[in-house]
């Protein structure tokens, strides 16, 4: 076997009180795709801040071609040819593609040559087989796009080991594909590529060898092939979960919503399907389909402007969020940390937030005590694992904090709830526990409109499965009737007008 | 309209609208106010335009890392009083000498001021209001609150403001004005080939994603308080000589009057996007409306401020809304053209396992 590019060896690092890394050891192999999993909190983020120089370990070292280095910070990384790509990619806004591209570089001589920059951006992306426009600025890119950029940007560098972050946590399963006719073809080319995921069949489609972590220690290493899903599960959470938690069957209950034809210019049109309690309406389609429009449009943050929605079968013009809140719709963010939560404030303030008014005392002044019972309910009603409800939500797990974000809009009460990627970054044990949350709300009568990207969850979890295509209904398909394949064709096929379906 | 959007940024739209809004303040008071614009206003605003438009330079090198300078006021007093001092005393000085001295010391104090943000991670707002203060003391402290006057100074310099390299008939093309026009071509030619100054935009426009691109991000907004204490120094220089008399409370109120300037002219106090153009608009544009308000007998001089106040908001207010809208179809544009181009494969490469 041939020497490893990068190892790391009994690395340990800590934080205040907690052990982050207890003595974690990790070797990278040229032309080796290694993925890393745990759940949150396994100290997988901690060991590549602290490859990519961004933490110092207390102890331990790291040998490159066998000879131990120092990693002090970013840029002596890139100097070793160690990048890394984060969950959300760092690119910057205001630049355009092809500088987000060169940012880094420090041997373009002294002067930026325009128009060299842009012919050698457009060499290295033709390279990957990405169509994109270098003079574009990066702020409109969709994050498979972003992505790209960052891998061109690694490649621009002569990456020899490349750190994908949870590359796909955002990306739908066309881009996750593309992504990974990226990664394989980095790895043909002798880069070592250590692959941290969170959803387990992409990780084990993707991997040669498979790294689990636990509690800041290092559980197991294996070659892809002697290692079965729930062994990798098993190590990870140290008992047998199921990746999974399957939506019990509900009563169908009275319609809530119906939505007709509902269209905003230039973003998606001809939305048409009905909400009924004690039912999860799943909402499936590929990254730019515009799930995400029609959510914010039902909830009057990026209104409609054709078409019609009638909730409990009266017509309305929804226009604001507060609004929505009144006619009994709630939505939860998919982006936690900027659009969901007040991440200084503690629970109990996050949790009243939507509903403030209803804490006030005659004087308009807000009732703690009111608020902190609130929350009280909610924490355990949920069980929030927090040791206060007084904590900060930026200390807790991603997991809890979706459930934060559940009880913040549970707490206004609604009939329809809005669910915009419910699991998006939360590990497996956290993740089942949101789906049995979902289901048992749905139980209660509750309409819930789920929109995923993680497939294998819309069809766990939904009663029908809308999917859309580049702003377009392409289908409803029932439960019975759901499957991976029939989905995907419809989120990637030809729309038939005349049927309405597609074939 | 896709070439548009390919070749050109929303923020340069909002330059091109500047101008033509310049051009309507013209317009409006050449109508309001008899004999208006002539040669004599064009050579006062050219010199009074000077020192707030070379502050505005170094202020928007600082703007678009995300931070702000609030010591230009301090440090344009201290160094037009300490080069006051050494040519009253020294007046042996060669000119170039001397402004070499303004923008050593200009740069030594923003030297300390990028140490404390850059390295020492303290929030450049709270640093730059400390340094505002401490640099203004040290300037009575140093003083012993003795002005300086013309009478001190050598000839050279106090004739320096009316000194013309050469006239367009009866405009005077002022050597100071040229200074200033040499700083702003020259600091926007760094922002567009050095780069240094696309590390400048890319720090504001993403601070975290900086941290770990991989160059040295701290150095970068060092630089930038550097940079901006030397204009400050430079700008100091330029104030002795226009106005002679240095007392301790030369520059006060500079910082804002810069800070007006850059915000006017469209540099975005989120970082990563406005240019030295842009700032040196927004100076000539708040320059221009307090000479002609000055002129202008309806409003009262109370208003005066007013009026400018209200500017800044309208100027932030287009930002947020015009700008904003821009980019949404900047964006959209964008999309629809990477459409257009992924939609340009062949249908093979997409396939269902």
């Amino acid at each position: 076997m041939t020497e490893p590019i990068l190892e790391l060896r009994n690395i340990s690092k800590r934080f205040d009180m907690t052990q982050a890394l207890d003595e974690v050891s990790l070797s990278l192999y040229p032309g080796e795709i290694h993925a890393l999993v745990g759940e949150n909190g396994a100290g997988k983020s901690t060991l590549i801040k602290i490859a990519t120089g961004i933490y110092r370990p207390d102890q331990g070292e790291i040998l490159l071609d066998g000879e131990p280095v120092q990693v002090s910070n970013a840029q002596e990384a890139q100097a070793y040819g160690i990048a890394a790509i984060y969950q959300e990619p760092m690119i910057f806004p205001d630049l355009n593609v092809a500088e987000n591209i060169f940012i880094s570089h420090q041997d373009r001589g002294p002067i930026v040559r325009w128009g060299k920059m842009y012919n050698d951006a457009e060499a290295i992306l033709a390279q990957l087989d990405v169509k994109l426009d270098v003079r574009m600025s990066a702020r409109g890119l969709t994050l498979a796009a972003q992505q790209a950029v960052e891998i061109a940007k690694a490649i621009s560098l002569n990456v020899r080991v490349l750190i994908m972050d949870e590359p796909t946590a955002s990306l739908s399963i066309h881009e996750v594909r593309e992504l990974f006719k990226l990664v394989h073809s980095l790895a043909s080319q002798g880069v070592a590529v250590l692959f941290i995921g969170h959803r387990l069949e992409e990780v084990l489609a993707v991997a040669d060898r498979v790294t689990v972590l636990r509690d800041g220690r290092w559980i197991s290493s294996h070659p892809r092939e002697e290692v079965t899903a729930e062994q990798v599960i098993r190590d990870m959470v140290g008992r047998d979960v199921s990746e999974f938690f399957a939506k019990e069957t509900t009563q169908r209950g009275e319609l809530l919503m119906s939505v007709r034809d509902l269209g905003r210019r230039g973003i998606f049109e001809g939305i048409t399907f009905d909400v009924y309690g004690g039912e999860v309406l799943g909402f499936a389609g590929l990254i730019g389909s515009h799930r995400t429009d029609v959510g914010l449009a039902l909830f009057g943050i990026e209104p409609a402007d054709t078409g019609e929605i009638r909730v409990k079968g009266k017509p309305q013009r929804i226009h604001s969020p507060q609004q929505a809140l009144k006619l009994g719709i709630a939505y939860a963010t998919e982006d936690r940390r900027l659009l969901g939560l007040n991440m200084p404030l503690p629970i109990a303030s996050n949790i009243s937030l939507p509903m403030l008014t209803r804490y006030l005392s005659p004087l308009g002044l807000i009732r703690r005590r009111a608020e902190v019972s609130a929350a009280e309910r909610f924490r355990q009603r949920l069980s929030i694992r927090a040791p206060s409800i007084m904590e900060p939500v930026e200390r807790l797990s991603g997991g809890n904090q979706q459930k934060v974000m559940l009880s913040k809009w549970l707490n206004a009460n609604p009939r329809i709830l809005i669910l915009d990627e419910p699991t998006r970054g939360i590990d497996v044990g956290a993740k089942a526990e949101v789906h049995q949350m979902i289901s048992e709300l749905a139980g209660q009568g509750l309409g819930v409109i789920m929109i995923s990207s993680d497939l294998p969850e819309v069809l766990a979890m939904s009663d029908r499965v809308l999917v859309m295509r580049e702003g377009k209904q392409m289908a409803i398909v029932e439960r019975a009737l759901a499957t991976e394949e029939r989905i995907m064709t419809a989120a990637m096929g030809h729309y038939d007008r005349e049927k309405g379906v597609v074939q | 309209m896709s070439f548009i959007i390919r070749r050109f940024r929303p923020e340069q739209i909002r330059e091109l609208f500047l101008v033509v809004l310049i051009f309507l303040v013209v317009v409006f008071f050449s109508i309001e106010i008899e004999g208006y614009f002539n040669a004599r206003f064009v050579n006062r605003i050219s010199t009074s335009v000077v020192v707030v438009a070379i502050l505005a330079v170094g202020q928007t090198l600082v703007f678009l890392t995300r931070n702000f300078d609030l010591s230009v006021g301090s440090i344009v007093g201290f160094t037009a009083y300490f080069v006051g001092q050494q040519l009253w005393h020294h007046p042996e000085i060669p000119p170039l000498a001397a402004v070499a001295l303004a923008i050593g010391v200009g740069m030594l104090m923003g030297a300390i001021n990028g140490v404390l943000i850059a390295y020492g991670r303290v929030p450049s707002i709270i640093t730059t209001i400390a340094t505002l203060a401490i640099y203004r003391s040290f300037l009575v402290e140093y003083s012993h609150a003795v002005p300086i006057t013309t009478n001190n100074l050598p000839d050279w310099i106090v004739n320096l403001p009316p000194l013309s390299l050469f006239f367009v008939g009866e405009v005077q093309v002022r050597v100071l004005f040229v200074i200033m026009a040499l700083v702003v071509l020259g600091f926007q030619a760094l922002l567009n080939y050095l780069p240094f100054g696309r590390r400048l935009y890319a720090i504001g426009s993403n601070p975290d994603a900086a941290r770990v691109a991989g160059f040295p991000a701290q150095r970068i907004v060092f630089i930038a308080f550097l940079l901006s204490g030397g204009l400050a120094g430079l700008a100091g220089f330029i104030f002795l000589a226009r106005f002679g008399n240095i007392s301790v409370l030369a520059g006060i109120g500079l910082e804002f009057a810069s800070i007006a300037a850059v915000v006017v002219g469209g540099v975005s106090n989120m970082g990563g996007s406005g240019t030295v153009y842009g700032a040196f608009l927004g100076a000539l544009l708040i320059d221009l409306l307090e000479n002609s308000l000055f002129r202008w007998q309806v409003i009262s001089e109370f208003w005066r401020d007013a009026i400018l106040g209200m500017l800044i908001l309208l100027a932030v207010a287009i930002d947020y809304v015009v700008i904003g809208r821009l980019r949404v179809i900047w964006a959209r544009a964008g999309l629809q053209m990477q459409a257009e181009a992924s939609s340009e494969k062949p249908e093979g490469t997409v396939h269902v396992d």
